[in-house]
Protein backbone atom coordinates (compact mmCIF):
# COMPACT_ATOMS: atom_id res chain seq x y z
CA UNK A 1 0.00 0.00 0.00
CA UNK A 2 0.83 3.42 -0.68
CA UNK A 3 2.18 5.13 2.35
CA UNK A 4 1.00 8.72 3.38
CA UNK A 5 4.38 10.52 2.13
CA UNK A 6 3.94 9.23 -1.60
CA UNK A 7 -0.07 10.08 -1.67
CA UNK A 8 0.58 13.51 -0.20
CA UNK A 9 3.19 13.76 -3.53
CA UNK A 10 0.35 13.04 -5.61
CA UNK A 11 -1.87 15.25 -4.41
CA UNK A 12 0.11 18.28 -4.14
CA UNK A 13 1.80 17.41 -8.10
CA UNK A 14 -2.19 16.90 -9.03
CA UNK A 15 -3.05 20.80 -7.03
CA UNK A 16 0.36 22.01 -9.28
CA UNK A 17 -1.80 20.51 -12.72
CA UNK A 18 -5.05 21.59 -11.30
CA UNK A 19 -3.74 25.00 -11.42
CA UNK A 20 -2.92 24.95 -14.80
CA UNK A 21 -5.55 23.31 -15.95
CA UNK A 22 -7.56 26.08 -14.59
CA UNK A 23 -5.56 28.71 -15.78
CA UNK A 24 -5.84 27.78 -18.92
CA UNK A 25 -9.75 27.56 -18.73
CA UNK A 26 -9.79 31.36 -17.96
CA UNK A 27 -7.06 32.14 -20.66
CA UNK A 28 -9.34 30.61 -23.29
CA UNK A 29 -12.72 31.87 -21.81
CA UNK A 30 -10.84 35.37 -22.52
CA UNK A 31 -9.51 34.65 -25.85
CA UNK A 32 -12.56 33.37 -26.92
CA UNK A 33 -14.35 36.50 -26.86
CA UNK A 34 -11.61 38.10 -28.82
CA UNK A 35 -11.77 35.39 -31.25
CA UNK A 36 -15.37 36.10 -31.88
CA UNK A 37 -15.25 40.27 -31.53
CA UNK A 38 -12.90 39.38 -34.44
CA UNK A 39 -15.48 37.67 -36.49
CA UNK A 40 -18.14 39.94 -35.61
CA UNK A 41 -16.01 42.44 -37.23
CA UNK A 42 -15.77 40.62 -40.76
CA UNK A 43 -19.04 40.16 -40.79
CA UNK A 44 -20.23 43.13 -42.62
CA UNK A 45 -17.47 42.81 -45.29
CA UNK A 46 -18.97 38.97 -45.75
CA UNK A 47 -22.59 40.24 -46.09
CA UNK A 48 -21.42 43.20 -48.60
CA UNK A 49 -19.66 40.94 -50.91
CA UNK A 50 -22.49 38.18 -50.73
CA UNK A 51 -24.83 40.91 -51.89
CA UNK A 52 -22.32 41.68 -54.85
CA UNK A 53 -21.98 38.58 -55.86
CA UNK A 54 -25.93 37.86 -56.30
CA UNK A 55 -26.12 41.42 -58.12
CA UNK A 56 -23.55 39.77 -60.41
CA UNK A 57 -24.83 35.98 -60.69
CA UNK A 58 -28.44 37.69 -61.37
CA UNK A 59 -26.53 39.28 -64.65
CA UNK A 60 -23.75 37.80 -66.44
CA UNK A 61 -24.10 35.48 -69.39
CA UNK A 62 -20.99 33.91 -69.74
CA UNK A 63 -17.62 34.24 -67.08
CA UNK A 64 -14.09 33.54 -68.74
CA UNK A 65 -12.54 33.41 -65.45
CA UNK A 66 -10.45 30.50 -64.65
CA UNK A 67 -12.41 30.15 -61.66
CA UNK A 68 -15.55 29.31 -63.62
CA UNK A 69 -13.63 26.12 -66.15
CA UNK A 70 -13.61 23.09 -64.81
CA UNK A 71 -10.03 21.84 -63.16
CA UNK A 72 -7.02 20.08 -65.61
CA UNK A 73 -8.34 16.61 -65.62
CA UNK A 74 -6.37 14.22 -63.97
CA UNK A 75 -4.53 16.73 -61.66
CA UNK A 76 -4.68 16.24 -58.23
CA UNK A 77 -7.22 18.12 -55.75
CA UNK A 78 -5.62 20.62 -53.34
CA UNK A 79 -6.84 20.25 -49.90
CA UNK A 80 -6.31 23.74 -47.62
CA UNK A 81 -6.45 22.14 -44.43
CA UNK A 82 -7.03 24.59 -41.51
CA UNK A 83 -6.28 23.55 -37.67
CA UNK A 84 -5.14 25.80 -34.49
CA UNK A 85 -1.35 26.05 -33.73
CA UNK A 86 -1.41 24.79 -30.89
CA UNK A 87 -2.95 21.30 -28.69
CA UNK A 88 -4.36 21.00 -25.79
CA UNK A 89 -8.11 21.26 -26.88
CA UNK A 90 -9.60 17.28 -26.94
CA UNK A 91 -9.94 15.78 -30.26
CA UNK A 92 -10.14 19.80 -32.21
CA UNK A 93 -7.60 18.90 -34.17
CA UNK A 94 -7.23 15.79 -34.77
CA UNK A 95 -11.01 15.43 -35.99
CA UNK A 96 -10.82 18.07 -38.58
CA UNK A 97 -7.45 16.08 -39.76
CA UNK A 98 -9.56 13.10 -39.93
CA UNK A 99 -12.20 15.07 -42.06
CA UNK A 100 -9.49 15.60 -44.31
CA UNK A 101 -7.62 12.30 -44.34
CA UNK A 102 -11.53 11.06 -44.76
CA UNK A 103 -11.93 13.57 -47.95
CA UNK A 104 -8.55 12.47 -49.51
CA UNK A 105 -9.21 8.82 -49.45
CA UNK A 106 -12.22 9.23 -52.11
CA UNK A 107 -9.66 11.48 -54.16
CA UNK A 108 -6.71 9.96 -56.34
CA UNK A 109 -4.19 12.25 -55.57
CA UNK A 110 -4.29 15.16 -53.14
CA UNK A 111 -1.74 18.54 -52.72
CA UNK A 112 -2.03 20.11 -49.52
CA UNK A 113 -1.77 23.61 -48.18
CA UNK A 114 -1.81 23.98 -44.62
CA UNK A 115 -2.92 26.67 -41.93
CA UNK A 116 -1.68 26.32 -38.10
CA UNK A 117 1.37 24.12 -36.87
CA UNK A 118 -0.48 21.07 -36.42
CA UNK A 119 -2.11 20.90 -39.82
CA UNK A 120 1.62 21.14 -41.25
CA UNK A 121 2.77 18.47 -38.47
CA UNK A 122 0.27 15.80 -39.98
CA UNK A 123 0.95 16.75 -43.46
CA UNK A 124 4.61 16.11 -42.82
CA UNK A 125 3.44 12.83 -41.13
CA UNK A 126 1.76 11.73 -44.21
CA UNK A 127 5.57 11.48 -45.44
CA UNK A 128 4.67 14.95 -47.59
CA UNK A 129 7.16 17.51 -46.97
CA UNK A 130 7.77 20.76 -47.92
CA UNK A 131 4.23 21.59 -48.41
CA UNK A 132 3.31 25.35 -48.29
CA UNK A 133 2.52 26.03 -44.99
CA UNK A 134 1.58 29.14 -42.70
CA UNK A 135 0.72 29.94 -38.99
CA UNK A 136 -2.61 30.36 -37.97
CA UNK A 137 -1.36 32.57 -35.38
CA UNK A 138 0.21 35.00 -37.82
CA UNK A 139 0.46 38.70 -36.48
CA UNK A 140 -2.14 39.63 -39.52
CA UNK A 141 -4.42 37.00 -40.64
CA UNK A 142 -5.63 38.52 -43.41
CA UNK A 143 -2.65 38.68 -44.93
CA UNK A 144 -1.57 34.89 -44.39
CA UNK A 145 -5.21 34.08 -46.17
CA UNK A 146 -4.14 36.25 -49.14
CA UNK A 147 -1.13 34.43 -49.13
CA UNK A 148 -2.68 31.34 -49.15
CA UNK A 149 -5.22 32.40 -51.44
CA UNK A 150 -2.55 33.33 -54.24
CA UNK A 151 -0.43 29.51 -53.84
CA UNK A 152 -3.75 28.03 -54.20
CA UNK A 153 -4.54 30.31 -56.81
CA UNK A 154 -1.37 30.09 -59.00
CA UNK A 155 -1.78 26.28 -59.09
CA UNK A 156 -4.57 25.86 -59.94
CA UNK A 157 -4.19 28.42 -62.87
CA UNK A 158 -1.03 26.43 -63.79
CA UNK A 159 -3.09 23.04 -63.76
CA UNK A 160 -0.97 21.48 -61.01
CA UNK A 161 -4.46 20.76 -58.81
CA UNK A 162 -7.89 20.64 -60.07
CA UNK A 163 -10.16 21.58 -57.88
CA UNK A 164 -9.89 23.62 -54.27
CA UNK A 165 -11.17 22.13 -51.20
CA UNK A 166 -11.44 23.85 -47.90
CA UNK A 167 -11.68 21.53 -44.73
CA UNK A 168 -11.57 23.34 -41.46
CA UNK A 169 -13.88 23.38 -37.97
CA UNK A 170 -16.97 25.31 -37.90
CA UNK A 171 -18.30 26.53 -34.74
CA UNK A 172 -21.49 24.97 -34.13
CA UNK A 173 -22.28 25.94 -30.46
CA UNK A 174 -19.66 26.88 -27.93
CA UNK A 175 -19.95 23.02 -26.68
CA UNK A 176 -19.68 21.31 -30.44
CA UNK A 177 -17.25 22.09 -33.10
CA UNK A 178 -17.76 20.15 -36.86
CA UNK A 179 -15.10 19.91 -39.21
CA UNK A 180 -16.54 20.99 -42.68
CA UNK A 181 -15.51 19.83 -46.02
CA UNK A 182 -16.24 22.73 -48.42
CA UNK A 183 -15.19 22.82 -52.51
CA UNK A 184 -14.54 26.50 -52.95
CA UNK A 185 -13.11 26.06 -56.78
CA UNK A 186 -14.20 25.27 -59.55
CA UNK A 187 -17.80 26.95 -59.22
CA UNK A 188 -19.84 25.11 -61.53
CA UNK A 189 -23.11 26.59 -62.92
CA UNK A 190 -24.57 23.98 -60.61
CA UNK A 191 -23.26 25.69 -57.74
CA UNK A 192 -24.65 29.23 -59.14
CA UNK A 193 -28.40 27.47 -59.20
CA UNK A 194 -28.82 27.58 -55.48
CA UNK A 195 -28.58 31.15 -55.93
CA UNK A 196 -31.36 31.32 -58.39
CA UNK A 197 -33.74 33.19 -55.84
CA UNK A 198 -30.73 35.89 -55.90
CA UNK A 199 -31.22 35.85 -59.52
CA UNK A 200 -35.10 36.53 -58.79
CA UNK A 201 -33.93 39.73 -56.15
CA UNK A 202 -31.54 40.69 -58.04
CA UNK A 203 -34.46 41.21 -61.10
CA UNK A 204 -36.60 43.08 -58.23
CA UNK A 205 -33.34 45.79 -57.93
CA UNK A 206 -33.84 46.60 -61.33
CA UNK A 207 -31.48 46.87 -64.32
CA UNK A 208 -27.98 47.15 -62.47
CA UNK A 209 -25.49 49.54 -63.97
CA UNK A 210 -22.10 47.51 -64.28
CA UNK A 211 -18.58 49.30 -64.92
CA UNK A 212 -17.16 48.28 -66.98
CA UNK A 213 -18.88 45.01 -67.09
CA UNK A 214 -20.26 42.13 -64.75
CA UNK A 215 -18.40 40.24 -66.56
CA UNK A 216 -15.09 42.16 -65.27
CA UNK A 217 -16.15 42.94 -61.99
CA UNK A 218 -17.30 39.08 -61.02
CA UNK A 219 -13.62 38.21 -62.59
CA UNK A 220 -12.41 40.59 -59.90
CA UNK A 221 -14.89 39.47 -56.98
CA UNK A 222 -13.53 36.07 -57.28
CA UNK A 223 -10.70 36.13 -56.06
CA UNK A 224 -11.23 38.47 -53.03
CA UNK A 225 -14.57 36.21 -52.22
CA UNK A 226 -12.29 33.24 -51.98
CA UNK A 227 -9.25 35.17 -50.03
CA UNK A 228 -12.31 36.14 -47.82
CA UNK A 229 -14.02 32.73 -47.44
CA UNK A 230 -10.15 31.27 -46.04
CA UNK A 231 -9.60 34.50 -44.02
CA UNK A 232 -13.01 33.47 -42.23
CA UNK A 233 -12.52 30.42 -41.64
CA UNK A 234 -9.27 31.16 -40.21
CA UNK A 235 -10.99 33.45 -38.05
CA UNK A 236 -13.75 30.65 -37.14
CA UNK A 237 -10.91 28.24 -36.31
CA UNK A 238 -9.29 30.68 -33.74
CA UNK A 239 -13.15 30.96 -32.06
CA UNK A 240 -13.93 27.42 -32.29
CA UNK A 241 -9.94 26.48 -30.62
CA UNK A 242 -10.50 27.98 -27.67
CA UNK A 243 -14.28 26.89 -27.48
CA UNK A 244 -13.02 23.37 -27.37
CA UNK A 245 -9.72 24.33 -25.09
CA UNK A 246 -12.65 25.97 -22.57
CA UNK A 247 -14.24 22.36 -23.28
CA UNK A 248 -10.96 20.68 -22.37
CA UNK A 249 -9.71 22.35 -19.93
CA UNK A 250 -12.91 22.76 -17.71
CA UNK A 251 -13.00 18.40 -18.04
CA UNK A 252 -9.31 18.09 -16.74
CA UNK A 253 -10.07 20.27 -13.71
CA UNK A 254 -12.85 18.80 -12.21
CA UNK A 255 -11.51 15.51 -13.16
CA UNK A 256 -8.00 16.81 -11.10
CA UNK A 257 -10.76 17.63 -8.47
CA UNK A 258 -12.21 14.21 -7.80
CA UNK A 259 -8.61 12.31 -8.20
CA UNK A 260 -7.77 14.69 -5.50
CA UNK A 261 -10.49 14.05 -3.53
CA UNK A 262 -10.20 10.00 -3.84
CA UNK A 263 -6.53 10.42 -2.99
CA UNK A 264 -6.86 12.66 0.03
CA UNK A 265 -9.58 10.03 1.29
CA UNK A 266 -7.04 7.26 0.91
CA UNK A 267 -4.33 9.29 2.42
CA UNK A 268 -6.14 9.75 5.52
CA UNK A 269 -7.31 5.97 5.84
CA UNK A 270 -3.62 5.42 5.52
CA UNK A 271 -3.02 7.45 8.00
CA UNK A 272 -5.10 6.34 10.40
CA UNK A 273 -4.03 3.14 9.44
CA UNK A 274 -0.40 4.02 10.71
CA UNK A 275 -2.07 5.26 13.74
CA UNK A 276 -3.31 2.49 14.97
CA UNK A 277 -0.72 0.37 14.35
CA UNK A 278 1.70 2.42 15.91
CA UNK A 279 -0.96 2.56 19.11
CA UNK A 280 -1.39 -1.63 19.26
CA UNK A 281 2.27 -1.94 19.17
CA UNK A 282 2.81 0.24 22.36
CA UNK A 283 0.08 -1.51 23.67
CA UNK A 284 1.45 -4.86 23.15
CA UNK A 285 4.97 -3.47 24.27
CA UNK A 286 2.93 -2.59 27.61
CA UNK A 287 1.68 -5.66 28.23
CA UNK A 288 4.65 -7.54 27.69
CA UNK A 289 6.67 -5.53 30.24
CA UNK A 290 4.02 -6.02 32.50
CA UNK A 291 3.03 -2.20 32.86
CA UNK A 292 -0.45 -2.06 34.73
CA UNK B 1 -29.75 70.63 -45.31
CA UNK B 2 -28.36 68.67 -48.60
CA UNK B 3 -30.08 65.26 -49.16
CA UNK B 4 -28.05 62.00 -47.73
CA UNK B 5 -27.69 58.82 -47.86
CA UNK B 6 -25.96 55.86 -45.85
CA UNK B 7 -22.13 54.89 -46.84
CA UNK B 8 -20.70 52.45 -45.67
CA UNK B 9 -16.76 51.51 -45.82
CA UNK B 10 -15.60 48.10 -45.27
CA UNK B 11 -12.48 46.30 -45.13
CA UNK B 12 -12.42 41.98 -44.12
CA UNK B 13 -10.82 43.34 -40.60
CA UNK B 14 -13.01 46.56 -40.25
CA UNK B 15 -15.69 48.77 -41.06
CA UNK B 16 -13.53 51.96 -41.58
CA UNK B 17 -16.58 54.29 -41.94
CA UNK B 18 -20.10 54.12 -41.43
CA UNK B 19 -22.27 56.85 -41.81
CA UNK B 20 -24.42 59.46 -43.82
CA UNK B 21 -22.36 60.55 -46.71
CA UNK B 22 -23.53 63.54 -49.27
CA UNK B 23 -21.47 62.54 -52.39
CA UNK B 24 -18.94 59.94 -52.81
CA UNK B 25 -15.97 59.85 -55.28
CA UNK B 26 -14.35 56.66 -55.73
CA UNK B 27 -11.56 55.76 -58.82
CA UNK B 28 -13.07 52.91 -60.70
CA UNK B 29 -10.95 51.18 -63.35
CA UNK B 30 -12.95 53.00 -66.06
CA UNK B 31 -12.29 56.34 -63.93
CA UNK B 32 -13.23 58.36 -61.14
CA UNK B 33 -17.16 58.03 -60.50
CA UNK B 34 -19.21 60.35 -57.97
CA UNK B 35 -22.17 59.11 -56.57
CA UNK B 36 -25.11 61.35 -54.88
CA UNK B 37 -28.27 60.15 -53.05
CA UNK B 38 -31.11 58.80 -55.76
CA UNK B 39 -28.53 56.74 -58.21
CA UNK B 40 -29.73 54.44 -60.47
CA UNK B 41 -28.36 50.77 -59.37
CA UNK B 42 -24.22 50.49 -59.96
CA UNK B 43 -21.37 47.65 -59.86
CA UNK B 44 -17.90 48.85 -60.23
CA UNK B 45 -14.65 47.61 -59.24
CA UNK B 46 -12.27 49.95 -58.21
CA UNK B 47 -8.21 50.99 -58.69
CA UNK B 48 -6.41 51.50 -55.92
CA UNK B 49 -6.36 55.60 -55.24
CA UNK B 50 -8.03 58.03 -53.27
CA UNK B 51 -11.62 57.87 -52.14
CA UNK B 52 -13.13 61.15 -51.34
CA UNK B 53 -16.67 61.75 -49.98
CA UNK B 54 -18.34 64.60 -47.97
CA UNK B 55 -20.02 62.86 -45.06
CA UNK B 56 -22.24 64.26 -41.96
CA UNK B 57 -20.38 63.43 -38.66
CA UNK B 58 -23.63 63.49 -36.33
CA UNK B 59 -27.05 63.87 -37.84
CA UNK B 60 -27.39 67.65 -39.77
CA UNK B 61 -23.84 69.38 -38.82
CA UNK B 62 -22.22 70.57 -41.89
CA UNK B 63 -20.64 67.95 -43.99
CA UNK B 64 -17.04 67.36 -43.60
CA UNK B 65 -14.52 65.35 -46.00
CA UNK B 66 -13.33 62.11 -45.79
CA UNK B 67 -10.26 61.32 -47.65
CA UNK B 68 -8.70 57.70 -47.75
CA UNK B 69 -6.03 55.57 -49.58
CA UNK B 70 -7.89 52.73 -50.80
CA UNK B 71 -6.30 49.46 -52.11
CA UNK B 72 -7.90 47.64 -54.70
CA UNK B 73 -12.22 46.64 -54.03
CA UNK B 74 -15.43 47.60 -55.43
CA UNK B 75 -18.46 49.98 -55.22
CA UNK B 76 -22.45 49.07 -54.80
CA UNK B 77 -24.23 52.10 -55.44
CA UNK B 78 -28.33 52.02 -54.50
CA UNK B 79 -30.97 54.26 -54.15
CA UNK B 80 -31.08 54.29 -50.76
CA UNK B 81 -27.59 53.27 -50.04
CA UNK B 82 -23.75 53.31 -51.32
CA UNK B 83 -21.20 50.25 -50.10
CA UNK B 84 -17.39 50.46 -50.70
CA UNK B 85 -15.36 47.33 -50.66
CA UNK B 86 -11.80 47.37 -50.38
CA UNK B 87 -8.89 44.80 -49.30
CA UNK B 88 -7.05 47.83 -47.21
CA UNK B 89 -8.16 51.68 -46.38
CA UNK B 90 -6.01 54.11 -44.43
CA UNK B 91 -6.33 57.27 -43.28
CA UNK B 92 -4.40 60.35 -43.76
CA UNK B 93 -3.30 60.68 -40.47
CA UNK B 94 -2.41 56.39 -40.47
CA UNK B 95 -0.06 57.04 -43.47
CA UNK B 96 3.44 56.18 -42.88
CA UNK B 97 5.77 58.38 -45.42
CA UNK B 98 8.39 56.05 -45.26
CA UNK B 99 6.23 52.54 -45.46
CA UNK B 100 4.33 53.56 -48.59
CA UNK B 101 8.21 54.47 -49.81
CA UNK B 102 9.88 51.45 -49.09
CA UNK B 103 6.45 49.39 -50.21
CA UNK B 104 6.53 51.42 -53.69
CA UNK B 105 10.76 50.35 -54.24
CA UNK B 106 9.94 46.71 -53.60
CA UNK B 107 7.32 46.35 -55.59
CA UNK B 108 8.91 48.26 -58.35
CA UNK B 109 11.49 45.57 -57.54
CA UNK B 110 9.61 43.09 -57.88
CA UNK B 111 7.57 43.97 -60.81
CA UNK B 112 10.83 44.25 -62.88
CA UNK B 113 11.94 41.35 -61.48
CA UNK B 114 8.58 39.37 -63.06
CA UNK B 115 8.91 40.59 -66.32
CA UNK B 116 6.99 38.74 -68.59
CA UNK B 117 4.68 37.39 -65.94
CA UNK B 118 0.93 39.09 -66.10
CA UNK B 119 -0.43 38.20 -63.25
CA UNK B 120 2.43 38.99 -61.23
CA UNK B 121 2.75 42.54 -63.05
CA UNK B 122 -0.36 43.17 -62.27
CA UNK B 123 -0.28 41.83 -58.83
CA UNK B 124 2.81 44.21 -58.01
CA UNK B 125 0.94 47.24 -60.48
CA UNK B 126 -1.88 47.02 -57.57
CA UNK B 127 0.82 47.67 -54.59
CA UNK B 128 2.65 50.58 -56.46
CA UNK B 129 -0.64 51.77 -57.37
CA UNK B 130 -1.96 51.96 -53.51
CA UNK B 131 1.31 53.16 -52.41
CA UNK B 132 1.59 55.75 -54.79
CA UNK B 133 -2.38 56.71 -53.36
CA UNK B 134 -0.54 56.52 -49.80
CA UNK B 135 1.32 59.13 -50.35
CA UNK B 136 -0.53 61.28 -52.69
CA UNK B 137 -3.17 61.61 -49.69
CA UNK B 138 -0.18 63.09 -47.79
CA UNK B 139 1.22 65.28 -50.66
CA UNK B 140 4.64 63.65 -50.85
CA UNK B 141 3.74 63.16 -54.57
Amino acid sequence: MATVRDLRDRIRSLKNTQQITKAMKQVAAAKIRRAEAAQKKARPYADAIAEMLRDLIGAVTSVDHPFMRAGRAGAPAGIILITSDKGLAGAFNSNVIGAAEAFARTQSAIQYYTIGTKARNAVRRWGMADRPSWLLGAPSKIDTAREAARAVTDDFNRGSISEIVLVSQQLITMMSQRPRTRKLVPILKEDLASLDSARDDARNRGAIEFAPSPEFVLSKLLPKYLEFTIYSAMLETDAAFFAAQLVAMTNATDNASKLIDELTIQMNNARQAAITKELLEIVAGAEALGVE
Amino acid sequence: MASSLPFKLVTPTEVVFEGNAELVIAVTTEGEEGILPHHAPFLAALRPGILRANVLRDGDGPASRLELATSEGFMQALPDRVTVLVDEAVRFEDVVVAEARQELNDATERQKAAAGDATAHAREQAIIDFANAKLRLTGHR
